[in-house]
């Protein structure tokens, strides 16, 4: 049975010409029934973007993406294809329309996408404000009067109304306090327990990452440089930039000793971008090969794909 | 004595019985990092904002002092601050917010050289560059003739602590410096605050909702909640030995798993008592009044009747 | 929520709270023009609604006692066909202000729908319909009322319709700048995700939230028209006599200030002034300082 979701070859290009900015720049990723695939990168590394074309909300350049066996295709999404790949997004108090109440906003989905009619959408409303902790009373709130957890759990609850079998989580706590991601992270992972669904959880933040995600794809300016399983990505990267990258993170953990790999520089500006391997640059382990030629993703191992010259299985 | 001594600092809204910041104090001793951690509405930038004179209409001081080195810097009578030139710095959470934007970012430096040691623009302007490349921006000379919307946010963070180093503050204060900052660039700003430190022995005020960077970079820590101080001990202290049970509350909300179903209050400015009270799984009649610090070790302090109950039944026993 | 016991034995704690905490001042004191606004209008909506019951007929004449000075009888005063002008003003009240606040409102409508079109799907449509606002806003207000008035002809309805339209391309500017911002913030784009086709989208999302501008301008532009109304009465356009309406009495009076009969124009013309000022006092304070 082929995957959920599977994107191969997945480009974006904003804009035409000299001035052309390339975000996404062939992108292949799968993501199984129930699973929980994260992507982490830093910020212009593409990877809202791979979020927004997976949503259908912004359309590819080039590249499929296909949802269940079909083909989507970003201008005639389906009702159904709607219905069934959803989107949190990354600012709770601006995803929701400021002049609507809860209850009217998680009344559409159900009536637009599922076809339920008004008279059945008060049930469903009530369980699901239940599943996302809120009580039935905040059917009547409008979002100023929530706090940005519950304005968030309430994006959440709008995202599941429709039964959807993919949600796409564009960094879903990273405008929340430090004390509500951990209560979120097992918010969705309830959710995922009871539901069945499949999340692609999009972030910056390693440590939010690794407590949601069954697979992790590293992002490194529009592409895939590192996939691999969870546990064995956070205990043994593989790839420089994830190494740099989970080196430099802090962690609370007062003990570790580790050396940190400082990267040199920054990020390169994607519209001019070296020939070869994009990260030659800041690369400890760069060599003439880097310089000449584009690595591809390559299996090292059980389950791990790298682009990498410098690292083999 | 320590370099920075916030004392009974009390801030309120004006012409309201309401206070942001109720009593809090907190020393930065010379050479060392404190952490000031707490939630959004913790009163945390309030604190940075309250020191820096810079604190927004409608709200005022109340009481409290602020020192450096022993110095006064509030006017009491004004309850304002009256800062003097090298004294403290501050890095902010949006540095191009808080650069001029029509202004070159060099020449925003060298004006920091040229009020505060009287030299003229060409010397000033190279000591900035000089200041540039000191924090790592590569290419200083190109960087510095720029506007800050032409600089990325990692840059233009760099020429905040550019300009904040050229001051040669005794006390820096970074208030969430690498929030809005990818984590290969924080470990770089991070570096540049340590190396400050090591090579001028300023002392830093690192305020920040992120206990990981807390971990990683502070060797002291105060916690806040409500504008009130929590908890205030050595990073070990805070990290292997909290005593507060908001602190405690504060360590499992990132560490352990928690109960998704529990929705999370927001910060209650007209509790009369501990803040923590509505919140806190161990409230009781007590906790209708402000409780005290209380020392529960060699350095370390914590705000909870719950110490009380504890010496009593310690002494009874 | 947790088994434990609390050290006091208390079930569950709750905090005592300031009496009365965060106290919100009186709107007087944040806002004391748009109050003063407010009660002008309150006191011009009270004589507009139950005024014209208790006051004489405004257009029974009586030669007998023309242009008679204030006094108890005639509050304001008689004018030269000894009809009272404190009837007639009263009458003119209801209107004035009717048609104020209906040209308002139309063009309100009529404009954030059209704004809100050109600011959220942008391109060919969005250019031609800022072409034809830069055309007409290039026209005082006043002087298009006037040439609209006559094409279409003398009526009160007409009067209505040309002032509306010469109000119309402020509130289609204002929509289309808080749509072309509100179209970029997430919840558009959750909005297309709960299934609403791009007309629902702007409609009963983008539109209602970017209204805020025009809600303040509204105030503004029904003083405004009320002064656009009766100036073109005034001038004899539209409203004729011997209908009761401020900017026909203003007409109407200006021949008696020479003889020193200086109420038959005075009070109605204040009275224009007062509404105008009123409504501007209101948008003012609500639009600049806060929100």
């Amino acid at each position: 049975m082929p995957a959920l979701l599977e994107v191969r070859g997945l480009r974006k290009t904003f804009g035409r010409g000299r001035g052309a900015l390339p975000a996404v720049r062939g992108v292949d990723l799968d993501v199984e029934r129930g699973e929980t695939v994260g992507v982490v990168g830093e910020s212009g590394c593409g990877k809202t973007t791979l979020a927004r074309m997976v949503a259908g909300l912004t359309r590819a350049t080039d590249g499929d993406i296909r949802f269940d066996g079909s083909v989507l295709d970003g201008s005639s999404a389906s009702t159904e294809n709607r219905r069934r790949i959803q989107m949190v997004f990354q600012h709770p108090a601006q995803s929701l329309n400021r002049r609507m109440s809860v209850g009217a906003m998680l009344a559409e989905p159900l009536r637009l996408l599922a076809g339920v009619p008004r008279s059945e959408t008060a049930d469903r409303i009530e369980e699901m404000l239940g599943l996302v902790g809120l009580d039935p009373a905040f059917r009547n709130r409008r979002p100023r009067q929530l706090s940005g957890g519950q304005q968030q759990r309430v994006a959440i609850a709008r995202a599941l109304m429709p039964d959807p079998d993919l949600v796409v989580l564009d960094e879903p706590t990273s405008s929340l306090d430090q004390s509500l991601r951990g209560r979120i992270i097992a918010l969705l992972r309830r959710i995922q327990q009871i539901r069945d669904v499949s999340y692609l959880f999009i972030s910056h933040d390693l440590g939010t990452v690794r407590r949601i995600a069954d697979r992790v794809a590293v992002m490194y300016l529009g592409r895939i440089v590192e996939v691999a399983g969870a546990r064995q990505l956070f205990e043994n990267p593989r790839h420089p930039y994830t190494k740099a990258l989970l080196s430099v993170a802090p962690t609370m953990d007062l003990d570790r000793t580790r050396e940190r790999i400082i990267l040199e520089g920054e990020t390169p500006s994607p519209t001019e971008l070296p020939t070869g391997c994009s990260f030659q640059d800041r690369c400890p382990l760069v060599f003439d090969r880097c310089r000449e030629e584009s690595p591809v993703l390559t299996l090292v191992g059980d389950y791990r794909e790298v682009e990498c010259f410098a690292v083999g299985p | 004595m320590s370099l920075l001594e916030v004392d009974g600092l009390t801030v309120g809204v004006a012409r309201s019985p309401t206070s942001i910041l109720a009593n809090v104090s907190f020393s930065v001793p010379a050479g060392r990092i404190v952490g000031l951690v707490g939630e959004s509405g913790s009163g945390k930038t309030m604190a940075a904002l309250t020191m820096m004179g810079l604190l927004p209409d409608g709200i005022e001081v109340r009481s409290g002092s602020v020192r450096i080195d022993g110095r006064q810097l509030m006017d009491p009578e004004a309850m304002a601050v009256t800062r003097r030139a090298g004294d403290m710095a501050m890095i902010f959470q949006h540095p191009q917010a808080a650069l001029n934007p029509t202004m070159r970012v060099g020449r925003q430096i060298a004006r920091v050289f040229s009020l505060q040691q009287g030299c003229g623009r060409d010397e000033a302007m190279s000591l900035a560059i000089e200041m540039l490349s000191r924090v790592g921006i590569p290419g200083a000379g190109r960087v510095a003739r720029a506007y800050p919307h032409q600089l990325s946010g990692g840059m233009c963070q760099r020429v905040m602590i550019a300009m904040a180093l050229a001051c040669r503050p005794r006390v820096l204060i970074a208030d969430e410096p690498t929030t809005a900052l990818d984590v290969t660039i924080q470990a770089q700003i991070f570096d540049l605050i340590r190396d400050l430190v090591a090579e001028t022995g300023a002392g830093v005020l690192f305020i920040t909702h992120d206990l990981a960077a807390v971990a990683e970079m502070c060797d002291a820590v105060t916690v806040l909640f409500g504008g009130q101080v929590m908890e205030e001990g050595s990073r070990d202290d805070i990290f292997r030995r909290p005593r507060n049970p908001y602190t405690t509350y504060l360590l499992d909300s990132v560490q352990k798993e928690v109960d998704p179903h529990v929705i999370e209050a927001g910060v209650d400015f007209e509790l009369v008592g501990c803040r923590f009270g509505h919140r806190c799984r161990y409230a009781w009649e007590e906790c209708g009044r402000v409780p005290d610090l209380i020392t529960v070790g060699a350095g370390h302090r914590s705000a909870c009747f719950l110490h009380t109950v504890e010496e009593t039944r310690a002494g009874a026993s | 929520m947790s088994g434990r016991s609390h050290p006091g034995g208390a079930e569950r704690f709750i905090p005592p709270r300031i009496d009365g905490g965060a106290k919100v001042l009186p709107l007087a004191s944040r806002k004391p023009l748009a109050v003063v606004g407010m009660i002008i209008l309150a006191v011009y909506i009270l004589l507009a609604a139950v005024g014209p019951f208790f006051v004489a007929d405004p257009v029974a004449t009586n030669p007998a006692d023309a242009l008679l000075a204030p006094s108890l009888d005639h509050l304001m005063g008689t004018d030269n066909f000894g009809r009272d002008v404190f009837s007639r003003a009263v009458h003119s009240a209801r209107l004035d202000l009717t048609l104020g606040v209906v040209i308002a409102i139309c063009a309100m409508v009529i404009g954030s729908a059209i704004g809100v079109v050109a600011g959220y799907w942008g391109g060919t449509v969005d250019e031609v319909l800022m072409r034809f606002t830069d055309i007409v806003l290039a026209f005082p207000g006043f002087v298009l009322a006037l040439i609209l008035v006559a094409v279409l002809g003398n009526s009160t309805l007409n009067v209505g319709i040309a002032v509306t339209a010469a109000f119309v391309p402020y509130f289609i500017r204002l929509t289309r700048a808080q749509a072309l911002s509100e179209r970029e913030l997430e919840y558009v784009d959750g909005a297309k995700l709960a299934g609403n086709r791009s007309g629902r989208v702007a409609f009963f999302h983008v539109l209602p939230n970017s209204l805020e501008p025009s809600l303040v301008t509204a105030t503004l532009v029904a003083g405004w028209a009320i002064l656009t109304v009766s100036g073109l009465a005034f001038l004899g356009v539209g409203i004729k006599p011997p209908t009761a309406e401020w900017g026909v009495m203003v007409s109407e009076g200006a021949r008696d200030i020479d003889a020193g009969h200086w109420w038959t124009s005075l009070f109605p013309g204040g009275m224009i002034v007062l509404a105008a000022m009123a409504f501007h006092f209101i948008g003012d304070e609500f639009g600049g300082r806060e929100a």
